[in-house]
């Protein structure tokens, strides 16, 4: 077996919803042991409810699935005097803990980063917010699709003629989550070299206002908004989705060579005077329509061998359907496809293709409570006779099986995995 | 016992240790670490780099001698000192040198960095370093600490791979967003007949979101690598793919499709796990509003003055109801598009009954611009640039205690930094340096 690039970084994960568990399970992807706190009974029910329907195929959480891989299940009651004394006595014992609770909650519960960073100071915190803990906005409440509209993300995506649009996927969740075990890395790394651990703030809007590429600089420069451009891009040209017979393509052709391999394939040799990269922006309106009209007497198919003919890039549009079949990504494992221990055949979208230490898939999500003997027995020594205490007074709890997803499926409730 | 501490309020206590002003006090996470950024017309390579400049390795951009054709991306062309938008933005904190790594002494130049270094960033077509004879194994035989990481849209095995090497094109946001199902599930649905026929198609993020998402992929990946070398002693190869990045960023698209067989299709601004949590049409432009549990949609038709709606739409079941949510918007927007988003908002925030619903404004870019707050915490920064002048890009979004990142230039011209970098690493004089140029070597 192959090493892990995270091996033996405990990280304390008390966030809910997606952005704080999507870092947090991209770490447990990279090999640390992450224990992810939820509340006794209910779980996240924030998180674990929300599925399309309102259905729960095996007991299982779409919403909760997608961004808790890998990780063991905990349920502490924070409300709780003795809740936080675990919280603390765990938090001596991690190398990191992320929260996303509304800024100052932790502090005033006596387990923020003033209060851990004397127990331990090595401690990475991380505190993930919609737009930070301190400055004019602290106070507003965060949810993705808050952050897509306020930071204008939405307003230049879609067509000007209609409406601004937001992604479906919770992206200023998952790209910030993906930022947030970026930036707890370096910390880490650093901590490695210095001993100190550190405070991190880290605002979904801001990671969106960061990924949003030239839209700051444009507007600096023209005082004017930028506006929609729908599906051309103005800045690569081509780069383009395009509707075809029987579906949609995208297409792009910036590199020389791959302009002109495209014409080739529309046999369009007319728009070679537009090959200098200045005059294929200046004319992007007549080049998109020469585009736009040539694929849409083609099939996607067509297209996507015409770009493999003639040099340029051009891919099917793909659904999930397309994803889960597609042979080149099963081969990859980008389709992670598993034999989870409590949920049986499972998949997963996976990215982090690391030569030395791959990361890997081990398991979905878990029930609420599911890993408490195997947390608090083998991490913090509480004895038997003790852990019993904490649940007769419900500082420590499992699952309330009348809630959906929260309880295990029939017949895997006493097993231990680790 | 120890003194009584001065114990101030949170937000200020947060805002003197974070407050990125102070970041030039403080030391930087990555110092020590040499990065070769040699992408190629891709900012997912470009992004990654700026991620690690950003926290003080030392990124080394290498350029083809006339410039990276990322440098011609640039809406309506604009540029500065011949540079697009999107490079100024993406060129922080690196130093610029040219090289032709199509040429033998390139190469060999490119090795002996290699030798030097402990992460090297492409972005060219699969296999073609190998073939230039710069693939991970011959570096590696060079430098075993290396960290390499390629990036490509088709990754560097597998059959679409092969495909993109026989090609031999590019990376490109647009193919990302289109390979990672991204797209297919973004942009307004067929049957809101309410906007154009030909707006009612899958549509791609309007920022590069693959590109974006796949550098973001890729500097995860080379910390953990990092991270790892300093145990082991051992760099490693690293296949980054931002269509798979952005894959693995679409919910649970894949994981339901595997549980029910049903493909999660394109809603425009509804969720469909939750109504309401959408986007609607207001005098002004657009808000968003949450109120989807049944106590928080009562309010919500409460505050619009529609109790029928809660009649109407009475459990969760109802309302997740893709069938239902063009109509019941409709119903809303009949309240909200008689209102500014501002008015909106403060109806909203008045109101006291049971119930907790919420609204927030949908802005344009240049309505969010006026927000004191993003200067505050240098998200958005005015910068005076050596080479470039004075300008407004994004800062850094992590604020930290320790090793805040920073910006210290936004960019450099083609070539700027090959007599301090050739003379540094390669021991070279002015006098080689002007042959090698003669030469078009750089």
């Amino acid at each position: 077996m192959k090493e892990k690039a995270l091996e033996g970084v405990r990280v304390l994960d008390i966030t809910r919803i997606i952005y704080g568990p999507w870092a947090a399970t991209l770490l447990a992807q990279l090999g640390a042991e992450v224990i992810h706190v939820e509340m006794p009974g209910s779980g996240d029910t924030l998180i674990r409810l929300v599925s399309p329907g309102g259905v729960f195929p095996r007991n299982l959480s779409p919403g909760m699935m997608c961004c808790n891989a890998n990780k063991y299940f905990v349920a502490i009651d924070m409300r709780k005097e003795e809740g936080r004394e675990m919280i603390k006595e765990l938090a001596s014992k991690c190398d990191v803990l992320m929260e996303n609770f509304k800024p100052g909650t932790f502090d005033r519960w006596g387990i923020g980063y003033r209060q851990l960073s004397e127990i331990n100071p090595q401690l990475i915190y991380v505190s993930m917010q919609g737009f930070g803990n301190w400055g004019e906005l602290w106070e507003r409440p965060s949810y993705d699709a808050y952050a897509q509209g306020i930071t204008g993300l939405a307003e230049i995506t879609g067509f000007e003629e209609a409406m601004p649009v937001k992604s479906q996927a919770w992206i200023g969740d998952f790209l910030s989550g993906t930022i947030a075990a970026f930036t707890t890395l370096v910390a880490l790394f650093w901590r490695n070299k210095s001993g100190k651990g550190q405070f991190i703030d880290l605002s979904q809007a801001e990671v969106l206002i960061r990924a949003m590429d030239w839209t700051w600089l444009y507007m600096a420069i023209k005082q004017q908004n930028r506006k929609r451009y729908g599906n051309r891009d103005p800045a690569v040209v081509p780069s383009c989705l395009v509707k075809c017979e029987d579906g949609y393509a995208a297409i792009a052709a910036f590199k020389k060579d791959e302009f002109q391999g495209l014409c080739r394939a529309m046999e369009r040799d007319d728009l070679l005077e537009f090959l200098d990269y200045d005059a294929r922006i200046k004319n992007a309106g007549k080049i998109y329509e020469v585009i736009e009209e040539w694929a849409s007497k083609k099939s996607v198919d067509e297209v996507v061998r015409a770009g493999y003919t003639y040099g340029f890039a051009a891919a099917e549009l793909m659904n999930a359907a397309k994803i889960h079949g597609n042979e080149h990504f099963n081969e990859r494992r980008a389709v992670w496809k598993y034999y989870d221990p409590l949920y049986e055949e499972l998949c997963y979208p996976f990215a982090l293709h690391l030569g030395k230490t791959p990361g890997s898939i081990r398991w979905s999500m878990r029930p609420v409570g599911f890993d408490n003997e195997h947390v608090f027995r083998r991490i913090l020594g509480i004895s038997e006779d003790e852990l019993e205490e904490l649940y007769r007074k419900g500082v420590v709890g499992k699952w309330d099986a009348s809630i959906p997803t929260t309880a295990p499926p029939e017949g895997k409730e006493g097993k231990t995995i680790y | 016992m120890s003194e009584q501490k001065e114990w101030i309020k949170w937000t200020e206590f947060a805002r003197q240790i974070t407050d990125p002003s102070n970041a030039h006090t403080k030391p930087e996470a990555l110092e020590g670490i040499r990065v070769l950024d040699l992408s190629h017309g891709s900012f997912a390579g470009l992004f990654a780099s700026s991620l690690l400049a950003e926290f003080g390795a030392e990124v080394i951009r290498i350029e083809p001698p006339e410039g990276d054709i990322a440098r011609k991306m640039s809406p309506e062309g604009l540029e500065i000192e011949n540079t697009g938008l999107a490079y100024i933005v993406e060129g922080r904190n690196k130093y610029h040198v040219t090289l032709n790594i199509e040429s033998e002494k390139g190469r060999e130049m490119l090795r002996e960095m290699a030798k030097q270094s402990d992460v090297l960033i492409e972005t060219y077509p699969p296999g073609h370093m190998d073939k230039l004879g710069l693939g991970y194994q011959c570096l590696k035989s060079v430098n075993p600490c290396l960290i390499y990481c390629a990036i490509h849209t088709h990754g560097q095995k597998g059959k679409l791979a092969d495909e993109a090497n026989r090609a031999g094109f590019g990376d490109y946001d647009i193919i990302a967003q289109a390979l990672s199902g991204f797209a297919y599930t973004t942009g307004i649905p067929e049957e809101y007949e309410e906007f154009p026929e030909h707006t009612r198609v899958p549509t791609k993020m309007g920022n590069w979101m693959g590109w974006y998402a796949g550098g973001a992929f890729a500097a995860l990946a080379i910390m953990a690598a990092l991270f790892h070398r300093e145990a082991s002693n051992e760099g490693q190869y690293i296949d980054i793919s931002p269509a798979e990045a952005l894959m693995c960023l679409n919910n649970y698209a894949l994981h339901f499709y595997h549980l029910t067989g049903k493909v999660i299709e394109r809603c425009g601004n509804f969720e469909p796990a939750a109504y309401a949590y959408n986007y609607f049409r207001a005098k002004d432009g657009m808000v968003f509003i949450a109120g989807y549990t049944d106590p928080n949609w009562k309010a919500l038709c409460s505050i619009i003055g529609r109790e029928d709606l809660v009649e109407k739409y009475s459990t969760i079941k109802d309302r997740t109801n893709p069938e239902n949510w063009i109509p019941m918007t409709r119903e809303i927007e009949k309240f909200t598009m008689q209102h500014t988003r501002d008015e909106i908002l403060k109806l909203w925030l008045s109101y006291k009954g049971e119930g907790v619903t919420v609204a927030g404004e949908v802005l344009k870019p240049i309505e969010t611009m006026q927000f004191r707050h993003w200067y505050e915490r240098m998200a958005l920064l005015r910068f005076k640039d050596r080479d470039y002048g004075e300008v407004l890009v994004q800062g850094v979004a992590a604020k930290m205690s320790e090793t805040p990142p920073r910006l210290k230039w936004v960019c450099r011209p083609v070539g700027a930094d090959n007599g301090y970098i050739y003379s540094k690493l390669l021991n070279m004089d002015e006098k080689e340096l002007e042959r090698l140029k003669e030469q078009g070597i750089i």
